[in-house]
């Protein structure tokens, strides 16, 4: 390997210019704010200039809350539902569209121009059409939460599939020609094929698809908030009443917005929020690395997403 | 003679993969295309159902365009020109600063540099609810509340994620070019613009056009930061299109969308190519 | 080294701009006016701008997005350039809000408003904000439809009397060409008229009776059948039912009235603009009227409307003192200067100021009416809600199951009481 010395020592007269710059607005806005979260959650505050001191009276507010809990299930209910749907369909028009056939190019931006739309504008457009069609058998969206939850659903598959496709189809792609050739003279058939010579090779497309939309499905807000809002709200037995299609985030955002009484708790509960979001980059991390020691030569480096 | 079972080969039947994809390709459009048609037609025609055509009593022309822009005393085009400068501004800093962040983070093996890799790395794992409440005073306390400012919290805020991208990128770059550029004399600030930045070009345009579509449609970060006596971005405007009450004219507020789809979909339209290659190459590298 | 330095001080100047970014407000004062209804905006700017040119004091008028005010006025109160002057919606927002509210007691203002003018006061006796201009809401009255339909003002004064009409005139809608109600929708455009304004009822008839003067954390639904009697006669008598009502809007109700499809429309004195301008439904002042809603409580002839108010103005106390001074200014102006006052009039109608300007708006001279008549005032009740878009969405979740037949009025009052419950310990963070 080339000792790259010269080079180092020559960028890092040049620090100040080539870092300095993104890491000092990185400091502004992530490092600051975060701090400054964890602290306010062990407070009482209505605007963080005014915090005092409460200790975890937070944490046990935000777990005392009926609606955490129930934004709680909602939100791993939806995950793991939402990445089903999105990657069955996402893998097999992938499947399709890798190939070459007429206006397969203009099929595949079909298929992800919904990802060029702002989360609210979806909502926005999708309640229209859910309210549109449901007027036909008498109902509507926020009539029952079986809809809002399989409308968030389709809502988001709608618009993850286009995007998990192109990783898919990069995935197709690059699997190895001779191993499909070598199939072939074995009069392998399409589905033999399928099974046991191309999805093997496209474990790690699969592993960041999935965990792309697993996060995505826990992060999600902008749709919730503006398609159903978390509405309906359902009085319970014991005279609690629940938002019943919030999810996580929109319950935090819902939480401080009460009044400010809450405000400290909706940051606590933004807090646990991060611990499951940072639970499950880490799952994947490790599962991405014990991959990388059994399959060294194809490996996942890097994953990516949308910021929301 | 056998059929290929490789899908990217298969020759036989072309014409129904053209049909059937066709066909669920316009299924896919229609939710668009509903909002397009919609935006044509009057309150009381999208009232009375949103799949009619814009068509007798219901079609409005360009009514709805037209209160799109006058309506309130906030001009639309004054939301689209700040949404422009805000967008573009942000889009362009983040590009240029992140990538000479990524590389000195790769050719600088300092503990500082591995801190702050590692940092970014930790920063895609936390939501924003995390931060949203406490950046908009930050934000403010540094006068970063107007569209000229807010690209700082942009930069910050996405140098996780483009970090991120331009690392695995700039690792995978040889040395040997860059060495070559040094001998030859150049500086580090030549040796960057002039002959790594350019390699860089495909995964900066990929994290360019994905900072850009998500600053574009971001609503709560500039609803947060921005000051909103004096500045809006289109999200925002969306927002205000709500009257009193909750009353909402649905015309215009669709014709508001469709107008702000548009440049968004231009731009996705010159630079599809990149795109694809940028989430496929950030994604799985072979 | 010296380019690093010249770095160095690049970086540091860039940050350094950023801090000063905020540019000081000259020294004359300055009034930040956080407006919370969108259809007065215009108003407050000609006006502000009026006010500028006049005095050279800048006045900002910035308006919230609808529905947004609290959070709005949260991060705006965060900022040094916090607005001086803001709206608080009654005594839940006193509740978030009472740090920041300026004592007005000895403020020049004060001398200004007439004595049963509305006011929120703080538990230490401090005047913290001032009601602005009156509202009133009941059911609006098409006279001239009433007539052709046979009936007469004078006949309805009871809800015994108001149902049969209605009915009568819904039984024959169809030869008649009209209805009796608007849409009683549920769509978020239209709701808040009956979890909100028509819960007013129920509500002020409880506390009437347990002389309740403050928020209660119980309330006991032993009034709900006032309630179900008018929702009833609402979705009965109308032409819009069951799960119809979901998507029915408020613009849907004020179309069914305004081109004369109904006789009865539940709504307040803000609707008078709509219905009467050139470019809306061009109504006769003259055909219009507004009548209590009468909902069968004892004693309700004598009702009179629901007369009240959630704007009231509370002056930013931690302002700077000058723009303090320069926001009493332009308030004292705007109830005393001769286009503040047409002003005023024309966008709130009755205002509690001395010498404000007579209205034209026939419900608020119907509601001064009834007042002088000696009937008695529904006050607004719903102010109390606990938790107020939580509690109502409740309410309207479970009247959508009953409108539609999929839910009993068990659920409504479920909704209603339990509910109350809940959100008062939501809203008091009471914890168990």
């Amino acid at each position: 390997m080339v000792k790259n010395s010269g080079i180092r020592r020559a960028i890092r007269l040049w620090a100040p210019l080539f870092i300095l710059p993104a890491f000092v607005c990185f400091v502004i806005s992530f490092v600051i704010p975060f701090g400054q979260g964890i602290y306010l959650s062990f407070c009482e505050f209505n605007i963080p200039k005014d915090a005092a001191w409460s200790g975890m009276d937070n944490y046990t507010a935000a777990f005392a809350d009926p609606s955490f809990g129930r934004a709680m299930l909602n939100t791993f209910l939806f995950a793991v539902v939402s990445v089903i749907v999105i990657n069955v369909p996402a893998f097999f028009i992938a499947y399709f569209l890798s190939g070459k056939f007429k206006g397969v190019n203009l099929f595949r931006t079909a298929f992800f121009v919904p990802n060029l739309i702002g989360g609210v504008v979806l909502g926005y457009i999708w309640s229209m059409i859910f309210d549109g069609i449901l007027r036909y058998f008498g109902t509507y969206l926020i009539a029952s939460p079986v809809y809002g939850f399989w409308g968030l659903v389709i809502l988001v598959a709608w618009q993850q599939i286009g995007y998990m496709m192109i990783i898919y189809i990069a995935g197709f792609q690059s699997v190895p020609t001779d191993m499909l050739e070598a199939a072939d003279i074995d009069g392998a058939t399409r589905s033999q094929t399928l099974f046991r010579v191309i999805l093997p090779n496209m474990i790690s497309s699969i592993s960041v698809c999935v965990f792309l939309s697993l996060t995505n499905g826990f992060k999600l807000f902008d749709q919730n908030l503006s398609l159903t809002g978390g509405a309906p709200i359902k009085t319970l037995e014991n005279g609690m009443q629940v938002n019943t299609t919030e999810l996580l985030a929109l319950n935090i955002y819902n939480t401080y917005g009460i009044n400010r009484h809450w405000h400290g708790t909706a940051q606590a509960k933004a807090v646990i929020f991060f611990l499951i979001v940072g639970g499950v980059s880490l799952l994947q991390q490790y599962l991405t690395n014990r991959e990388r020691k059994i399959k060294p030569a194809k490996h996942t480096d890097a994953k990516e997403g949308k910021q929301k | 003679m056998k059929r290929s079972t490789d899908p990217r080969t298969q020759s036989g039947g072309r014409d129904i993969r053209t049909i059937v994809f066709a066909a669920l390709s316009l299924l896919w459009v229609i939710p668009i295309f509903t909002a397009l048609i919609n935006s044509f037609k009057t309150n009381d025609g999208i009232v009375r159902g949103i799949f009619s055509l814009p068509v007798g009593d219901d079609f409005a022309a360009g009514e709805n365009y037209v209160s799109a822009l006058t309506f309130g005393n906030y001009p639309f085009l004054k939301s689209f020109g700040y949404s422009v400068l805000i967008s573009t501004v942000s889009t362009a800093l983040i590009i240029i600063c992140c990538s000479m962040a990524a590389w000195y983070i790769v050719r600088v093996n300092s503990v500082f540099s591995k801190v702050f890799y590692y940092l970014c790395l930790f920063s895609l794992a936390v939501p924003f609810q995390m931060l949203m409440f406490t950046l908009s005073s930050t934000a403010y306390r540094l006068g970063l509340d107007t569209p000229f400012t807010i690209p700082i919290v942009y930069l910050g805020y996405g140098a996780g994620m483009s970090i991120f991208m331009f690392t695995g990128f700039v690792r995978g770059l040889p040395y040997e070019i860059e060495e070559a550029a040094v001998i030859d004399g150049c500086g580090p600030v030549r040796t960057f613009f002039g002959v790594v930045f350019p390699m860089m070009s495909p995964i900066a345009i990929s994290v360019g056009i994905l900072q850009l579509m998500w600053i574009w449609n971001d609503y709560l970060l500039p609803y947060l930061v921005l000051d909103i006596t004096k500045y809006r971005t289109i999200p925002i405007h969306v927002q205000y299109l709500k009257g009193s009450y909750g009353s909402v004219d649905l015309g215009a507020s669709l014709a508001v969308i469709i107008m702000s789809l548009l440049p968004i979909i231009i731009v996705y339209a010159f630079c599809q190519k990149y795109i694809v290659k940028g989430i496929a190459a950030g994604a799985v590298k072979g | 080294m010296l380019k690093r330095k010249l770095l160095f001080a690049a970086a540091a100047a860039a940050v350094l701009l950023s801090w000063t970014g905020c540019a000081g407000e000259s020294g004359n004062g300055y009034v930040y006016y956080l407006n919370f209804k969108p259809e007065a905006d215009e108003a407050w700017q000609e006006i502000a701008e009026e006010y500028t040119k006049l005095t050279g004091v800048e006045v900002d008028v910035v308006t919230a997005a609808s529905g947004s005010y609290a959070d709005t006025l949260s991060s705006q109160m965060n900022k040094n350039h916090a607005p001086t002057l803001f709206v608080c919606g009654g005594v839940q927002a006193l509740d978030n809000w009472h740090d920041y509210c300026l004592d007005l007691r000895d403020s020049p203002l004060t001398e200004h408003l007439e004595e049963d003018a509305p006011c929120l006061y703080g538990e230490d006796g401090s005047l913290c904000a001032v009601g602005y201009c009156y509202e009133a809401y009941g059911l609006i009255v098409n006279k001239s439809l009433l007539e052709k339909s046979g009936h007469s003002l004078e006949e309805i004064h009871d809800f015994a009397s108001l149902k049969a009409a209605a009915e009568d005139i819904h039984s024959r809608s169809a030869e008649l060409g009209f209805d009796a109600f608007t849409s009683a929708g549920l769509d978020s455009s239209s709701s808040w008229r009956f979890s909100g304004h028509l819960a007013a009822l129920p509500l002020f008839y409880e506390f009437r009776e347990n002389a309740a003067t403050t928020q209660p954390a119980e309330i006991s639904g032993s009034f709900l059948d006032l309630y179900k009697n008018v929702w009833d006669m609402y979705i009965n008598n109308s032409s819009v039912a069951g799960g119809e009502l979901s998507a029915a809007t408020g613009g849907m109700a004020e179309e069914e009235f305004g081109s004369g499809r109904a006789v009865f429309f539940q709504n307040g004195s803000w609707e008078y603009t709509a219905l009467t301008a050139e470019d809306k439904f061009a109504m006769s002042p003259d055909e219009l009227t507004m009548i209590p809603i009468y909902c069968g409580a004892e004693g309700e002839d004598n009702a009179g409307l629901c007369c009240g108010t959630e704007n009231y103005w509370a002056v930013n106390s931690r302002a700077e003192q000058r723009n303090i001074d320069a926001t009493m200014d332009f308030l004292e102006w705007v109830v005393t200067s001769e286009s503040g006052k047409k002003m005023m009039a024309d966008s709130f109608g009755v205002t509690p100021f001395k010498d404000h300007l007579p209205s034209e708006n026939v419900f608020l001279n119907d509601a001064e009416r009834m007042k002088s008549e000696g009937k008695y005032n529904i006050d607004w009740s719903f102010s109390f809600t606990p938790n107020t878009e939580s509690w109502r969405a409740g309410v309207v979740s479970a009247l959508m199951e009953y409108s539609e037949g999929s839910g009993s009025w068990e659920n409504v009052s479920t909704a209603f009481v339990d509910g109350w419950k809940y959100q008062y310990k939501l809203e008091h963070r009471i914890l168990d």
